[in-house]
């Protein structure tokens, strides 16, 4: 396993700087192995490289960070800041693209059923204004098209459609709506606005979650996204002039389902074991690739599995990012700031769980069902499409399967979602566990309140070790 | 034991020297907040070992605190302001069960359960229109001494709202009632509870119980003061020098960690 191979013997964060003098140690055969596309002095280049050689792309947030110091993680990262030029790179190669919107974690599979074809999600465009540091201004172009701030920082994606310069327009987007937040839905009406070609289905309210008695309502349920999820399989292939069959989704089924077991034994080292093996960020990338395989379902595979080996490693000898007494935070939705993920650590705490929204997307897909079926059921399970109690169940559930000692429950600024649940999941984990909870509202960039976010996250470890005495 | 607290806060910086062998403290003082913060928390330190006749050496242990807590050089160590706060409070008010802070830039509720723990808290340092900054605007508006506030607020000839929900547009409001002949008393008035209704807000179904103290330069304010008393329907108690309560709390801690390491 090359990627069990750690550049130094001992786990660190380190910077950006670090990592350039850490990539002078790789040896050249093993970074010739790769062949990830990245931009420097305008040309694209391909190999591994170090994370500074992005800056060129404008992904300036990356001086700040702080990164695991494997070869893995390095690896990961070339994975993640090389999508946009693999998927110019795929269009350039004549294979269709397909946007998936929404639903992540499920829809994102069908794509993949298909050669030539990759599935990538739009909405990671959220991200852009951090990693980009607002340079590439697409909320400003969202601002002009009267998606102001009071609307989810995933209006950006409106602003990557616009610009085009992100990725290519895809050939198909697939965009799920019903009971989905009201500000994406919006943002996609406007993308096919703007001429995009869609396909909508439709993602229902589950309301029969874990309850027995509704297998009936939950059955139908269950065939009406079987139903929406054919028709969204038959545009794919009409796109891409191959048909969907069933036997190839389920191939496809068994390919996402390698990727989802190798993120769940990821999750259960990074946050089950302790020292945590690797750090927060990296592992929320990890889970973040599973939503949509970053845009290549065969690569995503190895990636991921060495990121897996890493953890095994570290954790087989004891090694950890963090001390042994790191106090255990589940985190709550996911940060537009990936730097907050650093944070969190620098204030003494270790992220002990996490439900980003994407839960469903690490469940394993029932490759016994008809693949329809088995996906439809995968998508009932997505935490946003149910009330928020069952939310707060699933959330309360992490909490004691990893033993979390507090909470972070960080809100998107103008998400809808958050302004009607937040307070409602921090008083059920309260009343039913009695765990600091902490509440905030994390915006794209955190540098101007940083302090402010470090007090919170300090005083939160305070008190829980205050307890702990 | 001789220990040192000190808390550099965004508009003022404390320093409280504290004598474990008498319980007392030994001097404090209070400084605005510069922009040189480190070279602050040295000179705040220096006039304070003098005013006592002590030496940096005489000093066990000292604990920083407040949102320029890095910067302490001579600091043993750092704890937030709201662990600091708590510490401080329950040390005036062994009963305390909840602090509300307002500062000039921000401000904090902290619950504390029966063991003095912290068991939550709120920070409002995002919109000025809760903090002590409103009332400063309000002051320099009415051309009104902040310590005389209160006395101008407390007989109010009407009752208006200010319904901004951040001091710019809040101060176009006070224009605006101003110019419709509303009296200053009124309007002050008006600017209390608003900072007040913003401030407990923060709170949503924390239970203040029953003794609630009020730290921070704003419970100078009797108008505040009186405001929040009648909001939470309870007598607020207020420490003899509200600043400095989170510089004492630091002192305190740096204590119990001298102690704790000898």
């Amino acid at each position: 396993m090359e990627n069990a191979m750690p550049v130094t013997e001992s786990p660190a964060k380190i910077d950006i700087i670090e990592w350039d003098a850490l990539y002078q140690t790789v040896s050249q055969e093993l970074l010739s192995r790769y062949n990830y596309p990245c931009m420097i002095d305008d040309e694209i280049k391909h190999g591994l490289f170090p994370p500074s050689a992005f800056l060129s792309e404008g992904d300036t947030r990356l001086k700040v960070l702080k990164y695991d110091n494997s070869f893995a993680a390095l690896r990961l990262w070339n994975f993640l800041l090389s999508e946009e030029d693999r998927l110019w790179e795929a269009r350039r190669g004549g294979k269709k693209i397909f946007g998936v919107m929404k639903d992540l974690g499920t829809a994102s599979i069908i794509p993949y059923a298909v050669k030539n074809s990759v599935g990538f999600y739009p909405d990671g465009a959220w991200w852009t204004p951090c990693i980009m540091e607002l340079s590439a201004g697409l909320l400003d172009i969202a601002d002009k098209m009267g998606v102001k701030e009071d609307c989810c920082p995933v209006r950006a994606t409106l602003g990557a459609f616009v610009d085009g310069k992100r990725f290519p327009v895809p050939d198909l987007c697939i965009g799920a709506v019903g009971t989905c937040c009201d500000d994406y839905s919006a943002i996609m009406q406007r993308i096919e606005a703007l001429g995009n070609k869609f396909i909508w289905w439709e993602l229902p309210l589950n309301k029969y979650r874990n309850k027995p008695e509704n297998d009936r309502q939950l059955r139908k349920l269950v065939d009406f996204v079987a139903d929406e999820l054919r028709a969204v399989a038959k545009a794919v292939g009409e796109v891409a002039g191959e048909e969907i069959t069933e036997s190839k989704l389920h191939k496809t089924i068994q390919k996402a389902n390698n990727v989802r077991r190798i993120i769940r034994r990821i999750r259960d080292l990074a946050y089950g074991v302790s020292p945590a093996p690797i750090p927060a960020l990296e592992t929320l990338i990890c889970e973040m690739v599973v939503i949509h395989f970053c845009s290549d379902i065969d690569d995503a595979d190895p990636v991921l599995g060495g990121m897996l080996a890493q953890a095994e490693r570290r954790a087989g000898l004891g090694w950890g990012i963090a001390s042994e007494d790191a106090i255990k935070i589940f985190w709550v939705n996911p940060v537009a700031d990936l730097k907050m993920m650093n944070m969190i650590e620098d204030a003494g705490a270790r992220v002990a769980g996490s439900e980003y929204l994407i839960s469903h997307a690490f469940n394993i897909i029932d490759e016994n069902k008809p693949p329809f079926e088995a996906l439809a059921e995968a998508v009932l399970a997505d935490p946003m499409i149910g009330p928020s109690e069952d939310r707060a169940g699933m959330i309360i559930k992490e909490i004691q399967r990893y033993g979390a000692e507090g909470v972070v429950i960080s809100q998107i600024p103008g998400a809808s979602h958050c302004a009607y649940e937040t307070n409602l999941i921090k008083n059920i984990i309260k009343d039913k566990l009695g765990l600091p909870t902490l509440e905030i509202t994390a915006p794209s960039i955190c540098d101007g309140r940083e302090a402010g976010f470090s007090t919170r996250f300090e005083a939160l470890c305070e008190m829980i070790n205050e307890r702990k005495r | 034991m001789i220990t040192c607290g000190i808390d550099i806060g965004s508009r003022t910086s404390k320093i409280v020297l504290y004598d474990s062998s008498t319980g007392k403290s030994l001097a404090s003082l209070i400084e605005d907040s510069t922009y040189n913060q480190k070279e602050l928390a040295g000179s705040i330190l220096d006039k304070a070992l003098e005013n006592c006749g002590l030496k940096q050496a005489d000093v066990a242990c000292t604990i920083a605190t407040g949102y320029g807590r890095n910067l302490v050089e001579t600091a043993d160590e750092t704890v937030t302001e709201i662990t600091c706060h708590a510490r401080g409070a329950r040390t005036v008010f062994p009963e305390a069960s909840a602090i509300i802070d307002i500062g000039g830039q921000d401000s904090k509720i902290i619950f504390v359960n029966g063991d003095g723990l912290v068991r939550d808290f709120m920070i409002n340092d995002r919109c000025a229109a809760g903090t002590g900054r409103f009332l400063e605007v309000a002051a320099r508006i009415f051309g009104v001494e902040l310590d005389q506030m209160g006395e101008v607020s407390k007989n109010p000839d009407q009752q208006v709202d200010i319904s901004g929900m951040c001091v710019v547009f809040a101060e176009s409001e006070i224009i605006g009632l101003i110019s419709k002949g509303v009296s200053r008393s009124s309007i002050l008035n008006a600017v209390e509870r608003s900072i007040t209704k913003r401030l407990l807000s923060m709170a949503g179904r924390g239970k203040f119980g029953q003794q609630v103290v009020f730290t921070g330069g704003v419970a100078m304010n009797s108008g505040m003061v009186r405001t929040l008393q009648q909001e939470i329907d309870r007598e607020l108690l207020i420490p003899p020098i509200p600043q400095i309560t989170g510089a004492l709390g630091a002192a305190i801690i740096a204590f119990e960690k001298s102690r704790k390491n000898k």
